[in-house]
């Protein structure tokens, strides 16, 4: 193997790309060729230094579940364009009336089961954001006191807010935000490192199932209560939210007649 | 709990045979992989997301075809698609900076070796990364920062496999003499 050969093959070499057998005969070459060998170890260098000192850009959690529920709408509408097309126009209008009578189920199934996820998902979103752009909180307070009487004039109902700081989920605050299309209360606890945004607004006719929701290690717990909805999310393992839901509606229960 | 909380199952596609891999257990795992080479591509976060987003769009109308094996090769040959469609649509709204020969050819072998060992840091390279054209940035970010094999990098750039062995290797040339040419710029300022 002559010099300019093997000076092309360094880079390969190093990458772990070369045959065996042009691989001995570059190490032939490379044993008597200091200026190769110089090479390589500049080579070397250069691309340890990439990968050690380039920064390696992270998708943000928020990227994911935006991913996962543009996957799962796509997912309730597969294959619109191929079936129709079988139709004779002879059965269009019979097939037309069965669509809209398939749509028409189909939107009322939408109505009673795929509410709760989508407020779910979003709720999870909100929570991600919440953490992401350090906007977690409107108002920093540890004082019930506080954190209730900001919403006054914001929201056009007044949250309950409770404090569970002597049971380990000290409150530290609130939130405007946003979700199915309405302000809400979001009251901010913490658990060690973790945090738990929990959504309030009145129930109105559409009260929460209680229910769970599992999403990327993200839980989300809802239920209604007193014509309150409430939605608590955290990255707590599902064992703790549990316990912080009993805890909140055990006082909620408590300190309504005070109230 | 008292109130019988009942489980909203998630990862469930309802017409999925459980035994075949879904594409989210296929795909989702790269979403990182694929995250970085758009970020570098596109050169800014939303425009990235937007390409990550719409490449698993593709990706999932074009799952029927995808017959298994290198489900990163082939996803990341999709987004690879949907960066270059979305820089020829930024590309009018943006000027390049010429690669500066005179500076670049005034630097002696050994003086760049010595002059790349000190001036090189993280900041430094990810300039110089930067300035790279799109066809020498992805091989990059694709061989030394994601590691994929030269086989692979063939597939997701859709050229030979000896291609991607002289591309690499004026890749990192460019790299060395940007770094080395920042280094330059400085001290003549």
């Amino acid at each position: 193997m002559n010099h300019d050969e093997a000076a092309k093959l360094l880079g390969p070499y190093r990458d772990g790309e070369l045959d065996l057998a042009t691989c001995l005969k570059l190490e032939e070459h490379l044993a008597g060729c200091p200026s190769c060998q110089q090479k390589l170890v500049a080579e070397q260098e250069l691309v340890e230094l990439i990968s050690a000192e380039t920064p390696r850009f992270k998708a943000s959690p928020f990227l994911k579940t935006r991913i996962q529920a543009a996957l799962r709408e796509e997912k309730s509408s597969p294959m619109e364009t191929s079936w129709w097309k079988h139709f004779s126009p002879t059965w269009a209008f019979s097939g037309l009336a069965i669509a809209v009578a398939v749509i028409v189920i189909l939107a009322a199934g939408l109505f009673s089961t795929q509410r709760i996820p989508e407020l779910d998902q979003e709720a999870v979103a909100n929570h991600v954001r919440s953490l992401q752009v350090n906007h977690l909180m409107d108002v920093a307070s540890t004082d019930q006191h506080t954190v209730k009487p900001w919403f006054a004039g914001k929201l056009d109902y007044s949250p309950q807010v409770v404090d569970l700081g002597p049971s380990g989920y000290p409150l530290i605050g609130g939130r405007l935000d946003v979700l199915g299309q309405r302000n809400v209360a979001a009251i901010i606890y913490q658990r060690r490192k973790h945090y738990i945004n929990l959504f309030i607004w009145p129930s109105g006719p559409s009260a929460l199932h209680d229910h769970l929701y599992n999403q990327n290690g993200y839980h989300v717990v809802g239920w209604a209560k007193s014509g309150m909805n409430y939605l608590a999310v955290s990255e707590l393992g599902e064992k703790e939210l549990k316990e912080f839901v009993g805890m909140i509606q055990d006082q909620t229960l408590d300190s309504r007649p005070g109230e | 709990m008292r109130n019988g909380i009942y489980i909203v199952e998630q990862y469930r596609d309802a017409g999925e045979n459980l035994s075949q891999p879904n594409f989210e257990q296929v795909f989702l795992p790269h979403l990182d992989a694929a995250y970085n080479l758009a970020r570098w591509l596109l050169r800014n976060d939303q425009d990235a997301e937007d390409a990550v987003q719409e490449a698993y769009m593709r990706a999932h109308k074009a799952f029927a075809r995808f017959r298994g094996g290198d489900g990163k090769a082939w996803f990341m040959t999709i987004l690879r698609n949907v960066c270059y469609t979305m820089i020829k649509k930024l590309r009018s709204q943006e000027t390049p900076e010429p690669f500066d020969e005179e500076i670049h050819q005034t630097v002696g072998e050994s003086e760049m070796q010595e002059a790349f060992r000190q001036k090189a840091n993280a900041e430094s390279l990810h300039v110089a990364l930067e300035k790279l054209p799109e066809e020498f940035r992805e091989i990059i970010v694709l061989h030394d920062l994601e590691g994929l094999a030269y086989k692979e990098i063939a597939t997701v750039v859709g050229i030979p496999i000896g291609t991607v062995m002289s591309r690499l290797a004026r890749a990192r040339g460019r790299l060395r003499a940007e770094i080395v040419a920042a280094k330059a710029k400085e001290s003549l300022s």
